[in-house]
């Protein structure tokens, strides 16, 4: 790894007269697999190695990157930097951060099985597997896409304020798309596992026990599915969609810079205003937190792209609005400290403000519990269509694998329920909350340019009392 | 090292060891991009970077990489990891070849401009211009980004391809505020920097936040809805999708058995033009090096074909469309051929309707059926009797692709070229027309 030529960038925009500068080598090596229709249809790997910088000068904030690793190259590149940061001083906004702590440090996430130990052969081998699962469920099946990826990436982070962070997180994932057929009618799912950490979670995960699933609950939903109630009942949304439900609603309006409008373009703004901090969203049932320190999970990590420490933070207690998602820039905006919610995809990136995994925390009730004093509704075990406005309250959820309740029993298959409702209706709605926590992966979408950023959303199941299904 | 001489040293060394088939890219990207929110600058971003492309086929066995790492002992190490990659991969039996060369390529008209090469921190004049137009059209805030690329890519493949392209694009979005609830968005997008006029856009952005103002909830229902150009942009990318061969595979399609057939109303022709003068996604040549060439996609409502690269086409029994994508081939620019009706002539046709003229968050509930649903954002307008009326808010459109294609009854006769967060591959099309959209929004 470059770190002198990281060491070096930060001292040479500080001697062009920046007053604040940051450097972020990446290292990233990864390998993926795909396979389509019993076919391996590729393999591939790749490779990064680059470095992203932001530069502060007379409260101008520049970011500039490269991964041509050469000293002339960079001193060219900080140099039109600072020089594009001094003509957009008349129009900037002006940038500080928050007072946080130099710190030292480096941290790896360990793998028991390193995923680089592992050829393609074995990779390529769980996607057979899976395949031939998939075949033998006799199930008419006509599409079925699945693909394995994992990568290492060490970052390192150091700027002018002292701090030197040094990180190496592997993370692998796994994803497919399902198509299931049955009397000319079909159904689709597409889901993804992912976590840090080595190979044995790859193993853990059982892939092929995962596929098969899936494809026996769509079957059955096409073969005994009935159509969900009219009339108003309640809904239980298990660990999947209480995810999503939280990701969406619970965690992206939170985020400091849509609030004060620096996401306003394209990712949107936010409902949530300064002022409503303290205020009631929810039952007093709901607890949101966002928490990168969770162990191996697909958004984890122990100190942030600014080198704040990572810590859980409650997004929303016991109902109420508590606490929003900053960087140092956003936290100073508020008269705050950074909680280290500052991320980056890749070195060619600027962080910004971003969750790692976010999820609602358990209550005190079994998920039978919740069933058993339900009498007529709805078991919502997972989802395929789901959106939400840019202000983050008109959200929808199409279930997919879903039952009907009745007298506290799950009975048969409904086809395609619909949850279309605003953010202060669902969480007002939730009267009890289980304790099957589960945690998913997914790749948030923010930014411009676009980055995909690994997250976990999760949560217990929840009971949703007297929603109106929509169409 | 220049990418002539890397490519080259790539394929002799993949050859020699027994490769059938080699695709070798060297890509360098000088990228520029200001971002603006409440009307001052957050960020000015410069980055430059070169990638590495290689696809290797050999006995079948697909091998692709991608490296941002640039140099003779990294590009080594590579060639030694695709050879011991290949040896445990399996073989794809339905792979079908790479194009076979030599061929001449045609120049993209209006592809390249110094201007935007020399445009440096001047960039920054054309967000303040921006700015203040939209302000002085009666926005209250303004938020977008300015982005400027000069690319420079060069093809060497096994089978009698070198060819080189460089292109510059440009690429401006602006959303105007007049209060949280009331919004207008454009964009704009050009190969050509003095083709690009972010002045205009700034101020129709700002009109539509400035009509937008104190909306009401909308009601559901069936509506005849009026799309403009950026959100029925947002519709046909997604159909794009839908038209590789790859997604009719992968079960990403609703366009599956349907060459031949009725998919659209008989007023919409759509043409993937890989070659459009100032086109945002034209080149010379597909990531096969074949010629990028126009296809009639949807012809007067008739599905015409798949987008090909020269392996799905064998395995479809035709030719390449030259779209190739490696793995799945993708559209270039796509066109929706204009109508003979102004965007009032439009308004007109409508009794009762809706007037969209953003959408986002565009979810399939099922890609092989093609049922979606998409949020109406920025201003959102009653028509009554073909007039613009109130202000809505808070609506959904929860629909089916193909039902919607084939009641998009009337085009406009303006086109306008979008591209945008939720467009990634150029769309051209005019405002259209859609009869009966089903519109829901949560109960009360």
């Amino acid at each position: 790894m470059f770190k002198d030529l990281a060491d070096f960038a930060v001292k040479y925009a500080l001697k062009l007269g920046a007053n604040y500068s940051e450097a972020r080598l990446e290292e990233t090596s990864s390998n993926s697999f795909i396979m389509k229709n019993g076919i391996a249809e590729a393999s591939g790997f790749g490779k990064i190695n680059g470095l992203g910088m932001r530069i502060i000068k007379n409260k101008t904030l520049g970011f500039t990157s490269t991964n041509y690793l050469d000293k002339e190259k960079i001193k060219k590149l900080i140099q039109t930097t600072i020089n594009t940061a001094e003509k957009a001083s008349h129009l900037r906004e002006e940038i500080n951060l928050s007072e946080d702590k130099s710190l030292k440090d480096k941290y790896e996430v360990k793998q028991k099985i390193n995923l680089n130990d592992v050829g393609p052969d074995e990779k390529i081998k769980l996607l057979f597997d899976a395949e031939k699962e998939l075949i033998n469920t006799k199930i008419n099946i006509p599409s079925r896409y699945l693909s394995l990826s994992d990568s290492i990436t060490t970052e390192y982070l150091i700027n002018s304020d002292g701090t030197n962070v040094l990180a190496t997180v592997p993370r692998a994932s796994f994803f497919y798309l399902l198509t299931v057929e049955h009397n000319n009618k079909t159904s689709q799912r597409i889901w993804q596992n992912g976590q840090t950490g080595g190979f044995e979670f790859v193993k853990k995960w059982n892939i092929p026990s995962i596929v098969v699933n899936e494809v026996k609950a769509l079957q059955k939903n096409l073969k005994f599915g009935i159509k969900p109630p009219k009339q108003a009942l309640d809904v239980i949304a298990a660990p999947q969609v209480v995810g999503i439900m939280v990701h969406e609603s619970g965690g992206h309006p939170y985020e400091a810079d849509r609030i004060i409008g620096r996401e306003g373009a394209q990712a949107g703004e936010s409902f949530i205003t300064k002022e409503m901090l303290g205020t009631r969203i929810g039952n007093e049932a709901v607890n949101v937190v966002d928490d990168p320190l969770l162990e191996n999970s697909y958004g984890f990590y122990k100190y942030d792209n600014e080198g704040v420490k990572a810590r859980r933070k409650y997004l929303i207690k016991e109902g109420i609005i508590n606490e929003f998602l900053h960087n140092r820039e956003t936290a100073y905006y508020m008269g705050l400290k950074s909680n280290g919610s500052s991320r980056a995809v890749n070195y060619d990136r600027e962080s910004i403000v971003r969750m790692s995994n976010t999820f609602m925390l358990p209550g005190k009730y079994s998920e039978e519990e919740l069933i058993e004093d339900v009498k007529l509704g709805i078991y919502m075990k997972n989802f395929m269509e789901w959106n939400i406005d840019d202000k983050r309250i008109n959200q929808k959820y199409v279930g997919a694998e879903s039952y009907l309740i009745k007298n506290g029993e799950i009975k048969e298959p409904v086809i395609k329920p619909v949850i279309e409702i605003t953010t202060p209706q669902l969480y007002l709605a939730v009267d009890a909350v289980a304790n099957n926590t589960e945690y998913h992966a997914g790749n948030c979408g923010k930014g411009e340019p676009m980055q995909p950023i690994p997250v976990w959303f999760g949560g217990p199941s929840i009971r949703l009392r007297k929603i109106r299904l929509g169409n | 090292m220049e990418p002539e001489e890397i490519s080259s040293y790539v394929l002799n060394k993949l050859l020699k060891a027994g490769a059938d088939d080699v695709i070798v890219s060297v890509s360098k990207q000088d990228n520029s991009l200001i971002k603006y929110s409440n009307n001052l600058i957050n960020t000015t971003k410069t980055w430059e970077n070169i990638d590495l492309g290689i696809f290797m086929a050999l006995k079948k066995k697909i091998v692709l990489t991608n490296i941002k790492e640039f140099s003779l002992s990294a590009t080594d190490d590579v060639v030694n990891k695709l050879l011991k990659f290949v040896k445990s991969a399996s073989p794809n039996m339905e792979y079908g070849g790479i194009a076979k060369g030599p061929f001449s390529y045609k120049n993209v008209e209006d592809g390249y401009d110094k201007k935007i090469v020399l445009l440096g921190d001047n960039s920054i004049d054309y967000v303040e211009k921006a700015i203040n137009k939209a302000l002085e059209n009666g926005a209250k805030k303004t938020a977008g980004v300015f982005e400027n690329s000069v690319e420079d890519v060069f093809l060497l493949t096994s089978n009698n391809v070198e060819a080189r392209d460089k292109g510059t694009s440009s690429y401006f979005s602006i959303r105007a505020f007049n209060s949280k609830d009331a919004s207008g968005q454009k964009t704009g997008s050009s190969r050509m920097i003095d083709l690009l006029d972010v002045e205009k856009l700034a101020e129709e952005a700002a009109i539509i936040s400035r009509q937008a103002i104190n909306p009401e909830h909308g009601k559901f229902g069936k509506y005849d809805v009026v799309f403009e150009p950026l959100p029925f942009a947002n519709l046909i990318d997604n159909l794009g999708n839908a038209m590789s061969a790859f997604s009719v595979e992968a079960g990403l399609s609703c366009l599956k058995g349907m060459i031949g057939k009725q998919v659209a109303n008989k007023e919409i022709t759509i043409i993937d033009d890989g070659l459009l003068k100032n086109g945002f996604n034209s080149s010379k040549f597909d990531a096969e090096g074949a010629p990028s060439q126009r296809n009639i996609m949807v012809n007067k409502g008739i599905f015409k074909t798949y987008l090909h690269n020269t392996s799905t086409a064998k395995r479809f029994n035709t030719k390449t469309t030259a779209n190739a994508g490696l793995l799945s081939p993708e559209p270039t620019n796509l066109i929706v051929e204009k109508g003979n009706f102004s965007k009032q002539e439009l308004f007109e046709q409508v009794k009762n309707g809706l007037y969209i003229t953003n959408i986002w968050y565009t979810r399939f509930q099922n890609y092989n059926t093609g049922d979606f649903s998409t949020i109406p954002r920025d201003g959102i307008f009653v028509i009554k009797n073909g007039k613009i009326g109130q202000p809505i808010k808070g609506i959904r459109v929860s629909e089916n692709m193909l039902n919607l294609l084939k009641n998009t009854v009337s085009l406009g006769n303006k086109p306008e070229r979008v591209v945008g967060w939720e467009v990634e591959k150029p769309v051209v099309t005019p405002a259209v027309l859609v009869k009966g959209v089903n519109i829901t929004r949560p109960a009360d």
